[in-house]
């Protein structure tokens, strides 16, 4: 079975910094792949090189049998892969309805179809129904982080990049929300690539890890193997250690 | 050869000194400041008028002119522009609003014809055969003397400094507290007496009349795109690069087609190197 | 549905209003003033409709004027076309400098296409000036030929192209269009991550623009018969800005309103004289402080939702 996304040998520098270095790593369709790695891990940036935000310096990106490197970032999302951002974006000063609608006008002229609609199921869905007509500046962090949602989904991609969804939110919306992520994978079989620090939730929703270290890829595997890779607990328990120590100084 | 080497060096020497406070002003504190053409026209009126209705000698009035402008400016920047400084649009709305409500006071005082402002220097001189109105070499002088002084200040004072840091990172200036507003309304202050120094020094030479706020504004917007959007030592380049090809292009061609020469600068910049000769992007 | 009903009653009941004005009060003054607040309409009407929508403000909007009206003189005077030419001539050349500002500006983030309008417009000023034997310089063009020989019915003719061009960028701000562009106001980066091609819709816009304020430029050529540098003043594009504010940004039909009410109330302050150039600044500023929203399309959207309660 040939990868939905390909990526090999990709690197970026920022200046001095190598911030993403040789990663290599392929995605099977209707996987759930995480992202793991501490801050300045290259995380965001490995997405940003994904959805063409950012050029790269060298690599090769293929998806769907498309090789995606130097597209513009709205040609990779007409290709069919939605991002949301860390922080929130959302299109201020417009209803929440008519966010969602925007998301689903970069797709395909043919694939429209009755956008409204569409829009109001998907807000359905995620759990926003009756506030349509709110306009977005006014929707709790929470609200905020299901529109993103609601939002990627309308351009109806077969992959989705969530980068760091659960951010800010409290525990029983990140139940909720993970079981919005869950649905929508089953029932349309979405791949989903997911950047997340809440590592409790993360483990239970992903089938498969990267991790992550110094824009390097440290380890692969499932959630059992990569808890217990030596790597990997070096890079966040090891600095988690110094962390501790400077804050015991600083106490 | 020699006429365009010195003519060209005056004409670079006062782009300069609008082009860095403009630059300046935006790199610290993110302000397109659009009324920045106005503290030079009001430099030049402010000499005209201490000079002229209030007989001061021309030294103590052209420092008083400076501080006024520097002044004003200062009020503009606390009370019409600070609440707007979370848009970006409603700054350069606000700056080019109060452009124009200065153009139009100074239409309302002045009228529309030319004021002479007085010249420090009268006398004409010939170097190497090259006749040159003493005070076009007075500003060439003068403009980097101040430009050197600034330099200087920022590089090696405190306050500098603290200008600096503001500029390079505002949040991590201010968890050092640094208090940034008060470094706003000082390099508001700076700039502005620059550009009214300008305003001074080129007045005799050049036509003061309450629209000439105008083409410096498109000048000085030209030079910090080829410069580089904050960039102090960009602007200087650029100031020097647009003041030569200027006064090459009105001998070889003629006068008529300078002003071609920064619309084609921008141009040609913004679509093949938008972040300026030294690639310092604009941080936004 | 009821709220569209009073959107057109209000729409019917404006144009029937600025229709029946010259017939019962008369006089070539006031059509002439109706005139020129009209032409302003179709200004300031473009402007929103680009920088209204997508926050991408523009500083040199009598640049396209100033185009447009010099393409009408120059056909109609030195070439001989017929009047009716100038329009789309107008048009063609207002979108042409559109495309050569737009490309490189409209694709960088910053402040760099406000910028480069006003300098754009500026020295296309000097330019008139600088080469005035081909231009005319300061004096500009005269002898344009009037379009209609009679002044209400070039009145008429001004306002069915208010009434036009104010219908379609209505409709075009109402449909998926305008949807988009309010998006790249919201939020560039979430609009390509949607698939949108932000660029495309910006000059797409800016060009749109362009040709109705071009098409207004000649219409005000022909109005004036002559042609003068002045056009291309950064105080026209001001002006207009000071419309839209008035009227309320991003709303296409409440600048209309901010257009004749300005036109109307200058002309009452034409007494003062040399100070309405300074009115109008100070007017700006305190309506971006006070009222940012503007007065027309606000005040319009509370009477809608009034009746519609009250239905």
């Amino acid at each position: 079975m040939s990868a939905l996304l390909e990526v090999s040998a990709l690197n970026k520098h920022f200046g001095g910094l190598h911030a993403v270095k040789d990663v290599s790593f392929s995605m099977a369709a209707a996987e759930i792949v995480g992202i793991l790695g501490p801050n300045g891990a290259g995380k965001t940036t490995l997405y940003n090189l994904l959805t063409g935000f950012i050029p790269a310096d060298s690599g090769s990106i293929v998806f769907n049998g498309r090789t995606l490197r130097g597209l513009a970032p709205y040609r990779i999302a007409g290709l069919g892969i939605s991002r949301t951002f860390q922080l929130c974006r959302p299109f201020v000063g417009m209803t929440v309805l008519e966010n969602v609608i925007v998301g689903g006008l970069g797709a395909q002229a043919g694939e429209r179809g009755d956008l409204e609609a569409r829009a109001l199921a998907l807000l359905e869905k995620v759990g926003l129904s009756g506030k349509e007509q709110l306009l977005v500046e006014l929707l709790s962090y929470g609200d905020q982080r299901r529109l993103e949602i609601a939002r990627a989904l309308a351009a109806r991609p077969a992959l989705l990049l969530l980068d760091e969804p659960f951010a800010g939110l409290g525990s029983g919306e990140i139940t909720d929300l993970s079981a919005l992520i869950r649905s929508v994978h089953a029932e349309q079989g979405l791949t989903v690539m997911l950047i997340e620090h809440k590592l409790h939730e993360f483990m239970r929703l992903v089938g498969r890890v990267i991790a992550l270290d110094f824009g390097e890829i440290i380890a692969e595997g499932s959630p059992e193997e990569i808890v217990r890779h030596p790597k990997v607990i070096e890079a966040y328990i090891g600095r988690g250690d110094e962390q501790a120590e400077e804050q015991a100084d600083a106490a | 050869m020699l006429e365009i080497l010195i003519h060209g060096a005056v004409s670079s020497a006062i782009y300069a000194m609008l082009a860095v406070g403009f630059t300046l002003i935006f790199g610290v504190a993110r302000i397109l400041n659009l009324a920045h053409g106005s503290f030079y026209a009001l430099g030049a009126y402010g000499a005209y008028f201490f000079t002229s209705h209030l007989k001061l000698p021309l030294l103590p009035a052209a420092l008083l002119a400076m501080a006024v402008v520097a002044l004003f400016a200062i009020v503009v920047e606390k009370v019409l522009v600070r609440p707007m400084r979370r848009s970006q649009l409603a700054v350069l709305m606000i700056t080019l609003a109060v452009a124009l409500v200065v153009e139009q006071a100074l239409f309302l005082t002045f009228g529309s014809e030319y004021r002479n402002v007085p010249a420090f220097v009268d006398a004409k001189f010939s170097i190497g055969g090259v006749d040159v109105g003493g005070q076009r070499l007075l500003a060439l002088g003068a403009s980097i003397a101040l430009i050197a002084l600034l330099w200087i200040f920022i590089q090696r004072t405190r306050l500098g400094s603290a200008i600096l840091a503001v500029s390079q990172d505002p949040e991590a200036a201010d968890y050092m507290g640094i208090p940034s507003d008060r470094i706003f309304s000082i390099v508001m202050g700076l700039s502005a007496a620059l550009a009214a120094a300008a305003g001074v020094l080129a007045g005799p030479f050049l036509t003061v009349q309450p629209t000439m706020w105008l083409l410096p504004i498109v000048k000085a917007f030209a030079i910090v795109i080829v410069g580089g959007l904050g960039s102090i030592p960009g602007s200087i380049l650029a100031a020097l690069m647009l003041g030569y090809a200027e006064t090459i292009v009105g001998y070889l061609i003629s006068t008529s087609w300078t002003e071609i020469v920064s619309v084609l600068a921008t141009l040609l910049m913004l679509i093949f190197r938008p972040a300026g000769i030294f690639g310092k992007r604009a941080a936004f | 549905m009821f709220g569209k009903r009073i959107d057109y009653a209000g729409a019917v009941g404006f144009i029937v209003f600025m229709a029946a004005l010259p017939l019962v009060f008369g006089g070539n003054y006031l059509i002439g003033v109706l005139t020129v607040s009209v032409i302003y309409g179709i200004w300031a009407v473009s402007w929103d409709f680009m920088s209204g929508l997508t926050g991408r403000e523009n500083f040199g909007h009598s640049l396209f004027i100033g185009v447009g009206a010099y393409t009408a003189g120059f056909l109609n005077t030195a070439f001989g076309f017929g009047g009716w030419w100038s329009l789309p001539a107008a048009m063609v050349m207002a979108m042409l400098f559109a495309v050569i500002i737009g490309l490189p500006t409209l694709r960088l983030k910053g402040p760099y296409f406000a910028l480069a309008m006003l300098s754009g417009a500026v020295i296309m000023q000097r330019l008139m000036l600088i080469f005035w034997e081909q231009t005319g310089g300061e004096e500009g063009i005269n002898g344009i030929e009037p379009l209609i020989r009679s002044q209400l019915g070039f009145y008429y003719f001004a306002l069915a192209a208010l009434v036009l061009v104010t219908a379609l960028l209505l409709a075009l701000a109402r449909s998926h269009w305008g949807l988009i562009l309010r998006a790249i106001r919201g939020d560039e980066a979430t609009c390509q991550a949607a698939g949108i091609n932000v660029t495309f819709y910006k000059i797409a816009s800016l060009v749109i623009s362009a040709a109705f304020a071009g098409a207004g430029g000649a219409i005000y050529a022909h109005y004036q018969l002559q042609v003068s540098p002045q056009l291309f003043a950064v105080v026209t594009s001001i002006t207009i800005i000071t419309m839209v504010y008035v009227g309320g940004m991003a709303s296409i039909y409440g600048p209309v309103g901010g257009a004749i009410l300005l036109v109307l109330l200058t002309e009452l302050l034409r007494e003062f004289g040399e100070w309405r150039l300074m009115i109008y600044s100070c007017t700006l500023i305190l309506i971006l402080f006070f009222v940012p929203h503007g007065l027309i399309a606000p005040t319009w959207r509370r009477f809608r939702s009034k009746l519609r309660r009250a239905q």
